[in-house]
């Protein structure tokens, strides 16, 4: 039987975080996860606190921190050192973020045209996040044949002031289209096919040209926006494995300032993400077993000490001494809800904290106070142990990191990146102590079958 | 959908019909047919009231046979009539009546002899042969007939009625609300209605008022100083999102909640409940009703509870039930049949007539009847048409199936179809056809026209890819020259399309709300961080209330 230090259960941010500290401490430690995760759905950006009324990050995360049942009341201490510490992994492995808790938030522009508020980008996102000079332009360029982004619809939307609130945004927003090399057929390129694509040097450059003469037709306009100043908004596709070669190229070789938008699933700066989170882990000695929802969990008293994976021909056990929990919550599918209004725990059939079954959702889909069912999950003392209603924890090795933290409403405070990496940290720490692998006859104790 | 072509200048008509639903589209046809110049009007985009709400039962009558001989003879007649007329519109999935434990014996043998009565082909088959056509159905059902139902698609068949009405000189304008009536003496002789998207309104002079505002007739009669009570009836009904049968299946017993599942289009709806409501525009959609409709609908599918719900919406029935006291013409005292009132004998208004109750199946036979009774009146002696003529764009004969878009491309070259909304395979170019001969107000409109937005993911990936179609069409005809800021038909749309998929995706999420659970709640919760935590969506999210109580509580299908 395979063994661990530490089982990780999810493949998110979060779970990929906590891996990763464990694996630097030295520690064995083994990922399982049923499939991918929030990556492959977010912006690639690691949002901290994103309150509306706030100037930095730092400032939501200390009124966040401040109420009553927050993940933050536990965590504020962990997120700068957690963030200083993943930035420079994520660097190492070519991919570099900007902006840190003290970065004023910015309304960063979308590819629905609508805005955002962020500090913390990837690089190649970072330059919408500069505040816009008077009589800045902005150009937006899509690709012919790529139903996810609009450049006419977007533009249109960016031009209203509304959607910049109080912030003035660029003075004059023109949208254009490219019809990229040997895809004149295609009607169903995905993002991350393009972003594929544009991993060849010779494709890109080609793309590269093609981009170059639209904003040149474009400049010939009336009015329309000069090439050498103002900036250019792209689809975020500009390249997958070889994303920092490529995002330098067209910098250097384009006209305008580009950066990246990011568009509804499969994010491709979400994917670079995760890539980077694995491959470091790898690097760093952990494993990772991706493809099969938990089958069994074993336990003894109050401690986990086994979890078994259907495999593809059989089952495959890891005895452990820790798990983590990273199964997402809700949109991650580690708590499930049933027609009753049930809520489950799908892995260790913990016991979920949440609102009214009458009181889940807001009767508006965008209620500025969001969904109360937001904020369920499972609760936890202070080094992130589940605790059961009166507040005893319920097993003494397992952690609760991510999404499935309660109290927090991650959609409207965007804090799920903070929370997800400052947990993930604080789990990996507060384990080293207790994440000793039990012999193998203590198996057979109990088990728990999700 | 706004129609493009009204550009009549008199603004007088024959006839004025109040209502775009199935009904008033039938009855707006049938007169066009027998020469009367005629405008329809409604409210809102056709089919957005009860006919755009119903679980899409193209009747056989075997759920009246037992109770109603008349109403069911009616159904089957329709049935066959819609089949011939309409063939597009109707899909032959053949319906079962099934026995289930929890039935009585005793109606099971009045059942066949019933619909026999009524004209119903109704053949009783083994059990097994059932299970093995349709296996996710209760193994315990003891006896299964078998009889004519299919499921039937309301807005291409408004689409067709209106369509043939054009044709033939009449005319109808949706977003269009009746907000008053010029009485002389005895007579309507004129009616104010408002254009809701501009606000500004419009006189019609008319020579007779044809009210067929369905649940809404009360206030219809009500502007023309008649009063008359409705009886809106809610009935929700569940969408599943798969077809878990592909048989229209009913449980053989007395007709009551959850009791029938009809497969429509790449769906399955489970209805319904039956609730007396005071408005027909507030009601809500309980947890509570869901689950006792997932209950009652276990009976017929065991499995029922474990397969994905993906929405909830209801309608509202345009019940009536005619006062002891009333005229001969008025008393067809059956509360699901349909019911001619002629407010002349009635309430002293010579040209006013409203035709209440009555089913979707047997529409074109309630605006034959209400047609024979506005002709007789105005002289005009030309007989009814309308059951022996194909509506416009139908090939005779064949109906609609499940593959045909598929098959369509496929026919086409096949290849990389350009899908805009995968789930229902919605692509480019059958949105730019839409949109060239439609004006769509909204994305909702384009819902109804093309089924975009539909499928298990709700409106998540095709809302803002059916704006950024609009807003480029709107920008290409710009660029090429046209009137700045009118980019062709779509340019209601286009000048507002960020609103469009707020609009949509919240008009999505009251049908979601009710039902939220399981694999859907997820889907919800992924779409919504896609839309908040990566696109901002709430910077586009206009805090103004956009309409009344209505937008808040009420779901369409």
């Amino acid at each position: 039987m395979p063994s661990a230090d530490v089982v990780v259960v999810g493949a998110g941010l979060s779970g990929l975080t906590a891996a990763l500290a464990v694996a630097e401490t030295g520690a064995r430690v083994q990922v399982v996860a049923k499939g991918h995760a929030g990556t492959h759905w977010g912006s690639g950006g690691l949002d901290v606190a994103g309150l509306p009324g706030t100037a930095t990050p730092r400032e939501g995360l200390a009124s966040l921190a401040a109420l009553p049942g927050h993940p933050y009341a536990h965590l504020a201490g962990d997120v700068a050192p957690a963030l200083e510490w993943l930035r420079a992994l994520l660097a190492a492995q070519g991919l570099a973020y900007q902006g840190d808790l003290d970065t004023p938030l910015q309304l960063v522009p979308t590819s629905i045209g609508g805005t955002r508020l962020a500090a913390i980008l990837p690089a190649a996102q970072a330059p919408a996040a500069r505040p816009w000079a008077a009589g800045e332009r902005l150009v937006v360029c899509g690709i012919a044949g790529f139903k996810d982004f609009w450049p006419d619809a977007i533009a249109a939307s960016l031009s209203r002031p509304r959607v910049w609130a109080e912030t003035s945004g660029p003075e004059r927003v023109d949208a254009v289209s490219v019809e990229l090399p040997g895809l004149a057929a295609r009607h169903n390129l995905s993002a991350l096919e393009l972003a594929r694509r544009l991993d060849d040097p010779s494709w890109r450059a080609a793309a590269i040209d093609r981009i170059v003469s639209a904003l040149e037709a474009n400049a010939a306009k009336p009015g329309g926006a000069r090439p050498g100043s103002g900036r250019l908004a792209l689809p975020a596709i500009l390249g997958l494995n070889d994303h920092a070669a490529a995002f330098d190229e067209f910098r250097r070789c384009l006209p305008m300032e580009p950066f990246e938008m990011p568009l509804v699933q499969p994010s491709v700066p979400g994917i670079r993400l995760y890539n980077a989170l694995r491959a470091a882990l790898i690097g760093a000695g952990g494993r990772v077993l991706i493809g099969e929802p938990v089958a069994q969990v074993d336990r003894t008293g109050d401690r986990v000490i086994a979890v078994a994976m259907e495999a593809a021909v059989r089952t495959a056990t890891f005895r452990t001494g820790a798990l983590i929990l990273a199964t997402g919550g809700i949109a991650g599918g580690g708590i499930v809800a049933d027609n009753d209004g049930h809520l489950e725990e799908m892995v260790l059939g913990m016991p979920v904290e949440a609102p009214e079954f009458a009181d889940w959702l807001a009767p508006d889909a965008f209620d500025p106070s969001g969904h109360p069912l937001e904020a369920a999950g499972i609760r936890t003392d202070a080094d992130l142990r589940p605790v059961d209603r009166s507040g005893k924890p319920i097993f003494e090795n397992v952690r609760v990191v991510g999404t499935m933290l309660a109290g927090q409403r991650y959609l409207r405070e965007r804090c799920r990146d903070g929370v997800s990496i400052a947990s993930g940290w604080r789990a990996a720490k507060t384990l080293t102590a207790v994440a000793v692998p039990l012999p193998v006859a203590a198996a057979a104790s109990g088990s728990v079958r999700p | 959908m706004v129609e493009s072509s009204r550009m009549t200048e008199s603004h007088a008509f024959d006839v004025l019909v109040v209502g775009g639903g199935a009904t008033g589209a039938g009855v707006l046809r049938d007169l066009a047919r027998r020469g009367l110049r005629s405008l329809l009007v409604e409210r809102g985009d056709f089919g957005t009231g009860t006919t755009g709400r119903y679980h899409g039962l193209l009747h056989s009558g075997g759920r009246y046979a037992v109770k109603d001989s008349q109403a069911a003879r009616e159904c089957i007649d329709e049935n066959r009539v819609l089949r011939r007329i309409a063939p597009a519109s109707v899909e032959d999935t053949g319906g079962y009546f099934v026995a289930t434990p929890d039935d009585p014996d005793d109606y099971l043998d009045v059942f066949p002899a019933a619909c026999e009565k009524a004209g119903i082909e109704c053949d009783e088959i083994p059990v097994a042969q059932a299970l093995r056509r349709e296996p996710a159905l209760n193994p315990k059902i003891r006896r299964v007939f078998r009889l004519p139902d299919g499921s039937i698609e309301p807005w291409n068949l408004i689409d067709a009625n209106v369509a043939d009405a054009r044709a033939h000189g009449s005319d109808a304008w949706s977003y269009h609300r009746v907000v008053g009536f010029e009485r002389e003496g005895e007579r309507i002789v004129a009616a104010t209605v408002r254009d809701e998207r501009s606000g500004t309104t419009t006189k019609v002079s008319t020579r007779f008022v044809v009210s067929a505002a369905g649940a809404w007739a009360g206030q219809i009669a009500a502007m023309a100083g008649v009063e008359l009570t409705m009886r809106p009836g809610k009935g929700v009904m569940l969408i599943y999102n798969q077809r878990m049968t592909d048989t229209v299946v009913n449980r053989c017993h007395k007709a009551g909640d959850g009791d029938i599942m009809v497969p429509v289009h790449t769906v399955a709806i489970l209805g319904t409940t039956d609730v007396k409501v005071p408005d027909p525009d507030v009601y809500e959609i309980t947890r509570g009703e869901v689950a006792e409709l997932i209950a009652e609908g276990e009976k017929l599918f065991p499995d029922l509870g474990r397969m994905r719900l993906m929405r909830a919406y209801a309608g509202v029935r345009p019940l009536y039930q005619p006062p002891a006291d009333t005229q001969a013409s008025d008393n067809r005292a059956v509360s699901r049949a349909h019911t001619v009132i002629d407010h002349a004998n009635r309430d002293g208004v010579d040209n006013f007539v409203s035709i209440v109750g009555g089913k979707l199946t047997t529409f074109r036979l309630m605006a034959q009847d209400t047609v024979d009774v506005v002709a007789a009146k105005l002289g005009v002696t030309e007989p009814c048409t309308t059951a022996d003529t194909v509506l416009p764009n139908q090939e005779p004969g064949k109906t609609y199936w499940l593959g045909h878009r598929l098959a369509e491309h496929e026919a086409e070259g096949g290849g990389d179809a350009a899908l805009l909304c995968e789930c229902e395979f919605v692509t480019r170019p059958m949105l730019n056809a839409f949109l060239d001969t439609h004006s769509a107000c909204s994305i909702d409109d384009i819902r109804r026209g093309t089924r975009l937005g539909m499928g298990p993911c709700q409106g998540g990936f095709c809302t803002f890819r059916a704006a950024g179609l609009v807003a480029e069409r709107a920008a290409g005809s710009a660029g090429a020259g046209g009137p700045a800021g009118a980019g062709g038909a779509d340019a209601t749309l286009a000048d507002d399309a960020d609103q469009a998929i707020v609009g949509y995706l919240r008009e999505r999420f009251k049908g979601t709300r009710p039902i939220a659970a399981g694999r859907q709640l997820q889907e919800l919760w992924m779409v919504m961080g896609m839309y908040v935590g990566a696109l901002g969506i709430e910077s586009l999210v206009d805090r103004e209330p956009a309409e009344p109580a209505r937008e808040v509580v009420d779901a369409q299908r």
